[in-house]
């Protein structure tokens, strides 16, 4: 936000109450600015369909929760799951070929902008985004140069948000980007003469990442505890060399030799190959005292391994655990995990990992769908969709059509594929200190929602508001621009202007000290019938609402 | 008043004078043992957090022999070559002749001036252990070794089985709030996000960017400008009903607070003439050292920072990867130690790095996996520098340090490490074992690498 630009608008805005203050005398009044009549608010149906957006969408709009409303939420749902997905990878192989990497990842984050923004397939992408957050692999290390690798992965996770977690996890073991980011990607047998063994790192991040955690589980997620009340762990040193042995022999697909696979845009795009003379052939002890014998093909080893670690009876309340908190809830009742591991384990059909009937369980569960707000139900919003929300209620575009941006991190404390580590960007576990930590609860959002870069993106949303929205002076043709039209239509009316704010962003349930706050505030600016005036109105009232806690929430 | 608001002032305040009088009475800060009178002096503690687990035995190597063939051997393609290695002299010897990697001159610079020392195979431990005891399976150990997370986690809280709640930082700064009471900011600083290691079971970090903070810019000006601001406060001290959106609120009220105040001392502070690399890690220990030179105009008697860099979980290509991280590292904490020695509190202030651990000896083709004990760096002119602190563990594959694939077993706990600079920072021996919960079971108390409180 360039500060002259505040600076001015608070010195014209003084001039404007200056004007009209003493303005005018002997003539007669002007007449009042015309308005149209305020909004209703959302009914109480649609207020439920709402809040069921922003679980299932990168954000609700009031269009669309009049869809959800006539289609039914299964309805919706089962829309949402016959449309394509929406990808990333031929929009990169679309560009032409002589752009540098780094500017390719630009456009990467592009595209993953539009079609979170933008894409019809909403509800594929959000499960894409939650699995991205699971499955995690970065930018940041080794794929900084693998723009095309990472947009492959991710229509991988696009394109299997409904399928079947098993297959899932062989795709995911399988592709370059995971095989680059947890070096399973050219990962051998044992050379016992160079004191060189197989590397642990997939092994282990795939167990306690991506599938069963550290601890045994019940099925409603919580610990097993032993006869002494101690957590039981899931597996040893011992099971993870094992794993590590299998996961030997593969590297890129169609190199000359396993030794001088190097990466290309072509096969980092493919599944990763088995060099058979690579893979450990010893036996391998696996989870649950199943040991794999010795001398099988690498292919074999894999995917008994991957069955070996699907059945495990942690899987399911994990991976329900897991998705729940990216979708509904920070704390899901130990009830609401096993109903969704339940169909985990059994999608009605006898179908073990069918991830449409765990999406569906988890967005149509009682707890999800409850009206009653709670104290500890729902979650904070992570910052991007945050963002996204407010693009999608205010149909945030450019006029170039690109978001494109080189470092979403710095301004959201995240970024698509753009973690840290394989750790996400944030805990699971997260508890801020306080009441939710005193409570025994976690808050995972919190842990990147800390003072700095709360600022920073309460910063962006003063930008986004004040200064690119429709009426903005100067924007560029890549600044990404709200439509605030209704709201300067309706602006010098305070109450009309505070009920078109509510129901686009906050469901027509803004509470009274922030409706008071809000009515307060805008009246302190000149409601005279000028562009200027209108315009200053409708762009404090999107950036008071989009600033405050109750839209950093999701219910 | 509703409970929950007599909290939310609690963390809003934390630091200040205000809040001892609202602590809550059940808390553990009414059992503290610190005499509660202002400190008379300024100190502060720097934790350079490497994240990913340092291969810290191919960062300080026996150069000597028999021991580098016994170092050669067991790292083969990963070991760095005999000749390359920069010599360096402590003044205690055991024996062995050490030498630095290559690409640390900075702080090969500081040890031999003795203002550095390692802390040498630390770790975190429940208790002193052995192969034997590990093979018996009668060792009492951390939980979940080798992986990233719970190891980071031990080094943050030292909590061992216990549930993690708070860092040890946290505790030592929830011990000083009455040794305090004039400071306008919390004693811990965060230049690296949310991290367990300030968190106090009753005081709260505060975490700025890596440059400083940064104010919010949206208010406006004039009188316009303070209404809003003042609504934007009301809406934040409202009561809501989402315990995540009260939570989120009082990060943005200690975010408006302590932004315009910090904002303010550091822009009357004079710049500083220690230049600093532009690595993430140099722009924090910038800050950390602007703050410093600020730490007057606000009163400032104790604090902890906490600066990061990430990188070192090296499973490939550690051999083009290391030498550029550790280049990275040295190059900041020179800086830093120089802009410690321009602001005159050289003595002031002590650095130490941490890690999730140390990285297995044996390769994995191109890289090392997790393991465990680890070499760690502690920087200042308070530091009893140029020595080896702890023995060097024998480096055999399969030798009586090795739980197995090169990994070390520590034979220095992550506790001594943290209470020996608990000690100097002002912590009373009697409140060590609070922040080092494990403390009680090792002998020592104290490694002995600070000069005396």
């Amino acid at each position: 936000m360039p500060v002259g630009r505040l600076l001015w608008l608070g010195a014209a805005g003084l001039a404007a109450a200056v004007l009209t203050g003493c303005g005018g005398s002997g003539d007669d009044p002007a007449p009042p600015p015309q308005t149209p009549p305020p909004p209703p608010a959302l009914t109480a149906e649609q207020t439920a369909a709402f809040h069921f957006l922003n679980q299932a969408t990168f954000g609700a709009t009031v269009a669309a929760a009049d869809e959800v409303v006539k289609q039914g939420y299964e309805g919706w749902i089962d829309a949402q799951m016959a449309l394509p997905a929406s990808l990333e990878l031929p929009h990169l192989q679309a560009l032409p070929a002589s752009q540098s990497m780094s500017e390719r990842q630009r456009d990467r984050i592009d595209i993953w902008f539009r079609n979170a923004v933008t894409g019809p397939d909403q509800l594929r992408q959000r499960i894409a985004f939650a699995l991205s957050q699971i499955f995690v692999v970065s930018q940041v290390g080794a794929l900084e140069q693998a723009p095309y690798a990472l947009a492959s992965f991710y229509d991988l996770l696009a394109t299997q948000a409904f399928g079947n977690f098993r297959e899932l996890l062989e795709d995911v073991t399988l592709h370059p980007a995971m095989g680059v980011y947890l070096s399973m990607l050219g990962n051998q047998r044992p050379d016992p003469a160079r004191n060189i063994r197989p590397d642990e790192n997939y092994a282990r991040e795939l167990m306690q990442l991506f599938t069963i955690g550290l601890v045994e589980l019940e099925l409603d997620g919580t610990p097993k505890l032993d006869a002494s009340g101690r957590p039981i762990p899931t597996y040893d040193q011992e099971v993870i060399e094992g794993f590590a042995h299998v996961y030997t022999g593969w590297t890129y697909a169609g190199a000359p030799s396993f030794r001088q696979a190097r990466r290309t845009v072509e096969n980092q795009v493919q599944p990763m190959q088995l060099y058979p003379d690579f893979h450990a052939t010893s036996p391998k002890l696996l989870l649950r005292g199943v040991t794999l014998p010795a001398g099988r093909s690498g292919t074999r080893d894999l995917t008994d391994a991957l069955d070996n670690v699907f059945e495990h009876p942690n899987v399911a309340p994990f991976v329900a655990q897991r998705l729940i908190q990216r979708l509904t809830a920070s704390n899901p009742s130990p009830a609401y995990v096993e109903r969704v591991a339940r169909r985990f384990e059994n999608d009605g059909t006898g179908v073990r990992g069918n991830l449409a009937a765990v999406v569906k369980a988890i967005l149509l569960d009682e707890e999800a769908r409850s009206t009653t707000a709670t104290d500890r139900g729902g979650k904070l919003k992570e910052p991007l969709l945050r963002m996204t929300q407010l693009w999608r209620a205010y149909g945030g575009r450019a006029a170039s059509g690109s978001f494109a941006m080189s470092n979403p991190a710095s301004m959201f404390g995240q970024g698509p594929l753009q973690s840290p580590s394989v750790f996400n960007f944030y805990s699971p576990t997260y508890a801020p200190p306080g009441e939710l930590r005193d409570a025994g609860l976690v808050a995972p959002e919190l842990e990147i929602a800390n003072e700095y870069q709360n600022t920073v993106l309460t910063n962006a949303f003063a930008t986004q508001a004040l200064s690119r929205n429709s009426r903005s002076p100067g924007v560029r043709a890549d600044d990404v621009v709200i439509d605030i039209g209704e709201e300067i239509a309706i602006a010098p009316d305070t109450a009309g202007l505070v009920v078109t704010v509510d129901r686009k962003l906050l469901a027509s349930e803004m509470s009274p000290t922030l409706r008071d706050e809000l009515t307060r505030l805008i009246d302190r600016l000149p409601a005279t019938d000028d562009d200027f005036a209108r315009t200053r109105r409708a762009a404090q009232a999107v950036y008071f609402v989009a600033a405050s806690p109750e839209f950093a929430v999701q219910r | 008043m509703p409970r929950r608001t007599i909290q939310r002032r609690e963390l809003l305040v934390a630091g200040t004078a205000a809040t001892l009088l609202l602590a809550r009475p059940h808390s553990a800060i009414t059992q503290m043992t610190a005499t509660p009178a202002p400190f008379g002096d300024y100190r502060a503690l720097v934790c350079v957090f490497l994240f990913g687990g340092n291969d810290s035995f191919n960062m300080l190597v026996p150069r000597s022999a028999p021991e580098y063939g016994v170092y050669a051997a067991a790292r083969q393609n990963l070991a760095v070559p005999q000749a390359d290695l920069l010599p360096v002299a402590p003044l205690v010897t055991d024996g062995v002749e050490y030498g630095l990697h290559p690409a640390m001159t900075g702080v090969r610079d500081l040890f031999d001036a003795g203002r550095a020392a390692f802390v040498v195979n630390v770790g975190p431990l429940l208790e002193p252990t052995t192969k034997d005891a590990i093979r018996a399976r009668l060792a009492n150990l951390p939980p979940q070794l080798f992986s990233h997370n719970d190891q980071q986690d031990q080094w943050h809280s030292l909590r061992g089985d216990a549930q993690t709640r708070s860092g040890w930082a946290g505790r030592i700064a929830d011990l000083m709030r009455a040794n305090v009471t004039n400071q306008q900011l919390t004693t811990n600083v965060s230049l690296n996000g949310n991290t367990l290691f300030l968190a106090g079971d009753e005081s709260v970090a505060y975490a700025m960017g890596a440059s400083g903070p940064l104010k919010f810019t949206g208010f406006g000006s004039g009188s316009f400008g303070r209404e809003h601001r003042a609504a934007f406060e009301s809406v934040l001290a409202a009561d809501h009903t989402s315990l995540y959106a009260e939570a989120f609120a009082d990060v943005q009220q200690r975010a408006l607070e302590n932004a315009d105040r910090v904002t303010d001392a550091l822009a009357s502070t004079p710049p500083l003439g220690t230049a600093f690399p532009t690595s993430g890690l140099g722009q924090q220990l910038g800050t950390v050292a602007r703050m410093i030179a600020a730490r007057e105009r606000l009163g400032m008697q104790r604090q902890i920072f906490f600066v990061a860099t990430g990188g070192f979980d090296s499973h490939d290509d550690q051999t083009e990867n290391q030498p550029r991280l550790l280049a990275n590292v040295s190059a900041a904490l020179t800086a830093f130690h120089t802009a410690t020695v321009e602001l005159g509190v050289a003595s002031a202030v002590t650095t130490f790095t941490q890690s999730d651990f140390g990285r297995t000896l044996t390769s994995n083709g191109d890289g090392t996996d997790h393991a465990w004990g680890g070499i760690q760096i502690v920087i200042g002119d308070a530091v009893l520098g140029r020595r080896l602190y702890g023995r060097y563990p024998s480096l055999a594959i399969g030798g009586p340090d090795d739980y197995g694939s090169g990994r070390m077993i520590p034979t220095l706990s992550a506790d001594q490490y943290a209470a020996t600079l608990a000690r100097w920072f002002g912590v009373p021996d009697a409140d060590l074992d609070r922040v080092a919960p494990n403390l009680a079971k090792f002998s020592a108390r104290d490694l002995g690498f600070m000069a005396a409180a």
